[in-house]
């Protein structure tokens, strides 16, 4: 698995998305430290400090159903992994949000680029992991897994965990 | 016999049938009938409504969802790869590419608009 690392970067899945189009194969993978514009779904902003845990996949081709199956699919992948590994009780807000005690813990944005057919494709996921607080607008809606735990997370770790689920839903949805 | 066709995302009911020698091709809603000579054949086929479909040139959608950005306007020129408009639709954001390079005719949708499978989105001269 080819793993392109930044320490800061605009946006992990535009770079993702230029790197599809360049010819970037599938399950390559783009992780930041930072993002300084990360999105969500219909543009809005996804705060994205140093601590949390930012990494889109270049997806294979595959069919319309099945992207949209694996968007919902990843929201459940998340959730389970935060729940067997750190024994919390989080909750998927349909298709792309985690929860956690109320509180957005995780996003997901899939982006395709179709002309006749799907050409790209590429999954995005924010993680809020050692992020210590939020500023005054999110404190009531956000959260992380350092203020609910009170222990910093491994990223990578994590974020390799992710992927491997990722690749089985995916094998499986496409068969 | 009756079939379905698939062109371009959009599908067409087809009808066909023989009857004393003629053949009568139904086309949606349109109706064609063939005789048995070439000097028949020929005039209904040129004035098919195929024929003009194949001669426009349109970006369709190949999904439904809502128009949430739009970066084109009437009379523009694009180029092949060219992102026209974002369609967010199953819960995902889509980038709408152009396939090929012209001129914008006519841009058919607006931002926020609704659309289905099979829509013109966009037409180029």
């Amino acid at each position: 698995m080819q793993i392109e690392r930044f320490k800061s970067i605009d946006s992990t899945n535009k770079k993702a998305k230029e790197m599809s189009n360049a010819g970037s194969l599938p399950w390559t993978v783009v992780v930041s430290e930072i993002q300084e514009n990360g999105y969500g779904r219909k543009g809005e902003a996804w705060y994205s400090p140093l601590g949390g845990l930012y990494f889109s996949v270049i997806l294979p081709r595959g069919e319309i159903n099945d992207l949209q199956t694996l968007t919902i699919l990843t929201a459940f992948v998340v959730a389970k992994i935060i729940k067997e590994d750190f024994k919390v009780e989080p909750l998927i807000k349909l298709p792309n949000d985690v929860l956690l005690n109320g509180k957005k813990i995780c996003g997901i944005l899939t982006e395709n680029i179709i002309g006749n057919e799907v050409k790209a494709s590429v999954i995005g996921i924010g993680l809020d992991t050692n992020i210590s607080d939020f500023p005054l607008e999110l404190e009531s809606i956000a959260t992380s897994l350092e203020i609910e735990l009170g222990k910093k997370i491994d990223n990578e770790e994590l974020m390799q965990k992710i992927i491997m689920e990722l690749k089985n839903q995916f094998k499986t949805i496409s068969q | 016999m009756d079939f379905k066709i698939k062109i371009k995302n959009k599908e067409y009911q087809i009808g066909l049938k023989e009857e004393r020698g003629m053949v009568m091709v139904k086309i949606g809603n349109k109706e064609f009938v063939f005789g048995s000579t070439k000097e028949d054949l020929l005039p209904n086929i040129q004035e098919s409504s195929i024929n003009k479909d194949c001669s426009r040139k349109e970006i369709v959608s190949s999904l439904s969802g809502i128009v949430t950005s739009l970066f084109v306007k009437d009379g523009e020129i694009i180029k092949a790869g060219q992102k026209v408009l974002i369609l967010s639709a199953m819960k995902m954001e889509n980038e709408i590419v152009s396939e090929g390079e012209g001129k914008i005719k006519k841009v058919m949708v607006k931002e926020n608009q609704q659309v289905k499978e099979g829509d013109v989105l966009i037409v180029l001269e």
